[in-house]
């Protein structure tokens, strides 16, 4: 037929009512098709709802495939062991798009459209901060994995909590018995400038110098810089141990200059696997950090000694014994910090369990019980370690790890002390108004 | 609350996951001399085809491959197909996952339709004509509706598709959240009606020819195609031969191929460290999209306005020197054609990644489109190798196809350009020097844009 009749055109002919009729309900019927029914259903069976506020987008996304993979795992294994308090979980997740004022209003959403009884799973510190107040005023229990100190600070609100992962301050502070015992005492720190080197640039010195070592440099890296060789000259010769905490896509190029800078005859190495969180550490470039030391929240290599909870963590989420995902040996996991997902969710379980949690309603006492919460002991719930609760300031401490690249893959060669990463309390959530 | 809340990220110390990964091998390879040689190729290209006259040129590009058949007659069951599809994953916007990457609708749509359909439409031809969500629609209502009450001025042009194409690229590159399905499928679900009525009121070929952004940016890519569906029967052509016998485009439609570019290299560069230093965000810390509405927003114009006062300018002073009488907007609109393999080229090296993984996660979210459980297509438990685009190799491999895309983009439009030229009146003599600073720009742009995608990013 002719398209230049009707609407196509001038003469108005064509197929015939009938026919046209015939299509337009067969296209009605296609969109409203029995999916909807069964949404409608599944509306009615009333599991306990759980929104995750994920990076799927943005900056983060790449974290947030990880974080997302972990989530998936956990929930698996807690609906097939009943669920929670008798009732399934249901994970409904959020973009962000690793924005705060996007987080902002995926946190409303879950606690308007959603009906969610919790939020939970946010890393990036800027989402946090940005998400936080409308936890607060909508009253809606706020769980991060983030590593920030920004619950810790109490400087957020009484909703906000971080029970799975343990924050940047302890972490730090956490390596100072380790460095000035084992790799030296005179300490040059090589950071970007600004917050995140800042918080490695100011919890440092102070947990070192207690142990009888010092920082005798301190090198700020200009954000946008993406060529580091002009800096080195800056590092003191008598320099024991280089301790560095470069972030970006400029870090290959950092270590590869800096084993340009100095061939064979390196002090020691100390890092934060941050710097090269999902990355192949056997990448061309990075053969300069063979033999030298970085902090792992949880391993990303299988180690000889693993846990049989560790075991079956790692195959739940599904990496393999380099940390990759199984099946995909270049897609490197987030190890060291995803684990936090699995725990939290297990936290958020028991707080539920020992609130006695029902329903929305429930949420004031849900601060509560997990306010009351103070350890968690190693096992299938918490595979990195035991943990302890401070109820005070809603934050998690536990073990670090230290690991050697050896051969190629990240070897633990120490486990701190939950001591170690302890501080003074900076302030009191519980005596804040719910 | 913003206040507070700037108070407290202040007085915060924050942990910070500035990705080292992709970008970071490629840091590590030799972009600078891939930027030399790119620069050259396209450069050698220019010179040399001064050596053939743009009629020896013209008549290579003329010669078909006839094939042994045509167009098979099933535009109506395609177009009510993809009719039925269009709104199944507006549905799926609305009551399906809101996890977008487990939604169909953000994945189908800017993953497979604005990026893949559109490489497609480039390698072949114009397969939106034929599984464009209206036409089939407008097939089963022309019974009830009479001719199309009024007439679009001529004036017209293609304005409202620059409007509607400008509209779509703010969406896309500064919206806080354009893949969030429910609001996707809000403005998926708008922009369907609204194109209806427009069918509606002027009728079909006017509104979808030159007010539809979609069908008339689509139906311009499609002249590059390799398949020429112009006689009874198929026939196959050498990439961009097409474009030789196209009109001059009025200056709506020069500027709507040049919005088109200019949005995909300012997406590559308001990623870079230059772009986000430029404007004092620190590029290891990105803020998100909410802090980057206003400079991104005049990024994107400015980006526009830079880019078609270059070409005008180059359109201009190259009918200067080869004292060639064709008006200015003329020249312009037939010479804007030779920008169409590099839209084509920098779409591709620019959304390569997203169009290998996210074209992975389409697939599995094809077959459970309201995360019910179901399993339509048999890969909804399909894993997702994001590996694929990963690691070092993956970086060299990606990097070459990219560079050699952006390259060979470029070699090809001086080429289109070299054989439009036979279409303009240059003084004896001066048909090189007519084509020297649209040469020129060419050479730049290249330089450009395989200086994007080396170039350290933070967002």
């Amino acid at each position: 037929m002719a398209d230049d009749t009707g609407i196509f055109g001038r003469k108005a002919a064509g197929l015939s009512r009938r026919t046209a009729l015939k299509g337009l309900a067969a296209t009605a019927a296609f969109a409203a098709g029995p999916g909807f029914v069964r949404y409608a259903q599944a509306q009615s069976s009333q599991p306990i709802r759980i929104g995750f506020q994920a990076h799927r987008t943005g900056i983060g996304a790449a974290y947030g495939r990880w974080y997302e993979k972990t989530t998936d795992a956990a929930v698996k294994l807690i609906n097939a062991a009943g669920g929670i308090n008798g009732r399934q979980v249901e994970i409904i997740t959020e973009d962000d798009g690793t924005d705060p004022k996007r987080g902002a209003e995926v946190v409303a959403k879950f606690a308007g459209q959603h009906k969610a009884d919790v939020v939970y799973g946010t890393l990036f510190s800027h989402v946090v901060i940005g998400s936080a107040p409308a936890a607060g005023e909508l009253k809606i229990p706020y769980y991060v994995v983030s590593e920030g100190h920004h619950v810790a600070s109490t400087k957020l609100n009484r909703w906000c909590f971080q029970p799975g992962i343990t924050d940047v301050k302890s972490q730090i502070q956490a390596m100072a018995p380790w460095i000035a015992g084992n790799v030296g005492k005179k300490v040059t720190m090589i950071f970007p400038d600004f917050a995140f080197g800042y918080d490695h640039r100011d919890y440092l010195p102070p947990a070192l110098k207690a142990q009888g070592a010092e920082v005798i440099g301190q090198i700020a890296i200009p954000p946008t810089e993406s060529s580091f060789t002009r800096y080195f000259p800056q590092i003191p010769a008598e320099t024991e141990v280089l301790y560095h905490v470069m972030v970006g896509p400029a870090v290959l190029t950092f270590v590869k200059e800096l084993g340009e800078f100095y061939g064979s005859n390196k002090p020691q190495l100390f890092g934060f696997i941050d710097s090269l969180e999902a990355v192949d550490i056997n990448s061309p470039g990075l053969e300069f950090i063979d033999g030298t030391h970085f902090w792992e929240g949880s391993p990303r290599y299988a180690q000889s000694n693993d846990s049989d909870a560790q075991k079956a963590y790692r195959a739940a989420v599904g990496i393999d014994d380099n940390g990759a995902a199984v099946g995909d040996a270049a897609d490197v996991s987030t190890a060291a910090h995803m684990f936090g997902c699995w725990e939290t969710l297990y936290v958020i379980k028991k707080a539920m369990e020992d609130a006695g949690y029902q329903g929305p309603q429930d949420r004031a006492k849900l601060v509560e019980a997990t306010e009351a919460l103070t350890e968690f002991k190693e096992g299938p719930e918490h595979p990195q370690g035991d943990k302890v609760f401070n109820g005070k300031i809603h934050q998690v401490f536990g073990h670090q790890n230290i690991s050697k690249v050896e051969g190629g893959k990240l070897v633990v060669v120490h486990r701190t002390s939950i001591e170690d990463g302890l501080y003074e309390p900076e302030g009191d959530y519980t005596t804040m108004p719910l | 609350m913003a206040s507070a809340i700037a108070a407290v990220v202040s007085i915060i110390p924050s942990s910070a996951f500035a990705h080292a990964a992709d970008r970071g091998h490629v840091l590590l390879l030799p972009t600078g001399h891939y930027l030399a040689a790119g620069a050259a190729a396209v450069a050698a290209s220019f010179l040399l085809l001064g050596f053939v006259r743009p009629g020896t040129l013209r008549a290579v590009l003329d010669r078909r491959l006839r094939l042994p058949f045509g167009l098979p007659g099933v535009r109506l069951l395609l177009s009510l197909i993809s009719f039925a599809l269009t709104m199944l994953l507006v549905a799926a916007g609305f009551f399906g996952s809101r996890d977008p990457l487990s939604n169909p609708l953000p994945l189908f749509f800017w993953t497979l339709l604005w990026v893949g359909l559109t490489l497609a439409q480039g390698a072949l031809g114009n397969l939106w004509a034929a599984i464009n969500p209206w036409y089939g629609p407008c097939r089963l209502v022309r019974p009830f509706v009479g001719t199309p009450a009024l007439r679009l001025p001529r004036r017209t042009g293609y304005w409202p598709a620059v409007l509607g194409l400008a509209g779509m690229a703010w969406f896309e590159l500064i919206d806080l959240a354009p893949d969030d399905p429910s609001r996707l499928a809000t403005v998926v679900l708008a922009y369907w009606l609204t194109t209806f009525a427009g069918i509606a009121l002027f009728g079909y070929v006017r509104w979808l020819g030159r007010c539809e952004f979609l069908s008339a940016f689509l139906g311009m890519v499609a002249r590059f195609g390799i398949v020429d569906a112009g006689g009874r029967r198929l026939a196959l052509c050498f990439p961009g031969a097409r474009l030789q016998s196209v009109a001059p485009l009025p200056l709506s439609g020069t500027l709507l191929i040049l919005l088109a570019l200019a949005s995909v290299t300012f997406d590559g560069l308001s990623r870079t460290f230059f772009w986000l230093g430029l404007n004092g965000i620190n590029p290891l810390d990105f803020p998100g999209r909410s802090a980057m509405t206003v400079i991104n927003s005049l990024g994107l114009a400015g980006a526009f306005v830079a880019l078609a006062a270059a070409f005008l300018m180059a359109v201009w002073a190259g009918l200067r020197l080869s004292a060639d009488p064709t008006p200015p907007l003329r020249a312009a609109g037939l010479l804007v054609w030779s920008l169409v393999p590099i839209a084509l080229g920098y779409l591709f090296a620019h959304y390569l990644t997203l169009l290998l993984v996210n074209g992975q996660y389409a697939l599995v979210a094809m077959s459970d489109p309201f995360s019910l459980g179901w399993n339509l297509f048999g890969t909804a438990h399909w894993n997702v190798e994001a590996g694929i685009v990963m690691g070092h190799e993956a970086a060299w491999v990606i990097w070459n196809l990219q560079s050699g895309a952006i390259i060979l983009a470029h070699v090809v439009a001086v080429s289109v350009a070299h054989a439009l030229a036979d279409r303009l009146r240059p003084a004896d003599g001066r048909l090189l020097a007519g084509q020297l600073p649209l040469g020129i720009l060419m050479v730049l742009y290249t330089v450009m844009g395989l200086w994007l995608l080396s170039s350290p990013t933070g967002a």
